[in-house]
């Protein structure tokens, strides 16, 4: 088995995600679970987004990192480690992740405290536009990973934590815009 | 009369929990910083001195054929300042250049004096200026001083196409030229050529030429030591 996939952190990144994912069903999408899920979601984000530029700073400085492989088709090295892929504008992704990310929690975290406040609908709203603009950034990280990097096809297990996290929290979002709009935005007992 | 009774809609909290959560993502993130800063401090990326110098991975002609070339690749991560190793000096060239075509002598001298403990690494870029059009095989002529052009002042050729590449000065370069892209240029920020750097061994800028005064010749002995 790839070296890669059995790694600790990656394993409790992956619990971390079938437990965002639980809460998500948990109760027949009940309001208060998807509100967890959205955080649970958005917070694997922002901590694999840190994990991929803490591995991003050990590369540059380095050369390599014990914090993830650099053989095989799964492995961070080859992505992270790519001096031409690796950034945008200068900018290593994993500062775009945590930044993103940190939006997304401050949203859902302020819906999570007073979903009937009066801007609650109107943060629904960004809370659903901003996950919808992450989208095409994860389409082209994986295309980068799979067509770009050196040695491609690669997949970087911790980037994809970070995808799978930004897709759970758009579904979130999307359950509770159901929600909202099928008048069970108030959990029934 | 039965009263009727009013539907109470849920109400929001009276005290505005927007700063909590502004006050709650503001603590992660300076965890997530901290965190970040004692394990993995970022380093200062850049061409000047004392900065690590920008990596990139490129196409480079080595006499043979085009193939990957990563910067990166040469550095030696564990080195010591009071150990040996292989230095590495960068040059950037446009093929059109007259300073370039000039310090061709000048880097074949160095290379003489200096090949066994320095890597001599060449990239070519394309300055924006009329006449400096240049493709792989003026890049591998320039290189190799091989027939490309004339010497009619014609625009065929290396030196802004007034001479041909086989008479550049020097010698032929056997070490690397790579092939710029926009990204190099802009991350090692040049605006001009001939470009020189001195790297030390693990990848840190010695010596940026636009930073002092001191002669390639000179900034060699004292960084690297006695020539061949």
């Amino acid at each position: 088995m790839n070296e890669a996939l059995t790694d600790p952190i990656l394993l409790s990144f992956i619990a971390g995600l079938g437990i965002s994912g639980y809460y998500m069903t948990r109760d027949n999408f009940k309001t208060t679970s998807l509100l967890i899920s959205s955080l649970l979601f958005a917070g694997i984000g922002i901590v694999s987004s840190s994990y991929t530029y803490i591995i991003h700073n050990k590369m540059v400085v380095q050369g390599t990192t014990s914090f993830c492989s650099s053989e095989g088709i799964v492995q961070c090295g080859s992505v992270i480690g790519d001096p031409t892929w690796n950034n945008l504008f200068g900018v290593p992704w994993g500062i775009f992740g945590i930044i993103s990310f940190a939006l997304l929690i401050y949203l859902s975290l302020s819906l999570y405290l007073d979903r009937h406040a009066k801007w609650a609908e109107s943060y629904l709203q960004y809370s659903w536009w901003a996950g919808l603009a992450g989208l095409p950034f994860v389409a082209l990280l994986v295309i980068i990973e799979l067509t770009q990097v050196e040695g491609a096809p690669h997949i970087c297990p911790f980037c994809t934590v970070a995808h799978v996290s930004l897709i759970g929290y758009v579904l979130t979002i999307y359950y509770l815009k159901n929600n909202q709009m099928n008048g069970k935005w108030v959990d029934s007992e | 009369m039965a009263r009727r009774r009013k539907s109470l809609a849920p109400k929001g909290r009276d005290d505005d929990v927007r700063i909590i959560a502004g006050f709650a993502l503001g603590s992660i993130l300076t965890a997530i910083m901290i965190l970040v800063v004692v394990i993995a401090p970022p380093a200062t990326i850049g061409p000047s001195e004392g900065e690590l110098a920008p990596d990139f991975s490129t196409d480079a002609y080595s006499g043979a054929n085009w193939e990957n070339f990563r910067l990166s690749d040469s550095f030696d991560y564990e080195w010591n300042a009071d150990e040996q190793g292989e230095w590495i000096l960068i040059q950037f060239i446009d093929t059109d250049c007259p300073y370039c075509w000039t310090e061709g002598e000048t880097m074949s001298s160095l290379h003489s004096q200096w090949s066994n403990d320095v890597e001599f690494i060449t990239i070519a870029v394309e300055l924006s200026i009329n006449g400096h059009d240049s493709d792989r095989a003026e890049i591998e002529a320039f290189r190799d001083k091989t027939n490309y052009g004339t010497d009619d002042n014609d625009g065929n050729g290396c030196n802004s196409g007034r001479d041909n590449c086989i008479n550049r000065p020097g010698t032929v370069h056997n070490w690397v030229y790579a092939e710029a892209t926009s990204g190099i240029m802009s991350d090692w920020e040049i605006t001009g050529t001939p470009f020189l750097a001195i790297l030390q061994p693990d990848g840190y800028v010695a010596w940026n030429q636009y930073e002092n005064d001191e002669s390639i010749e000179d900034a060699m002995e004292r960084l690297v030591g006695g020539s061949q």
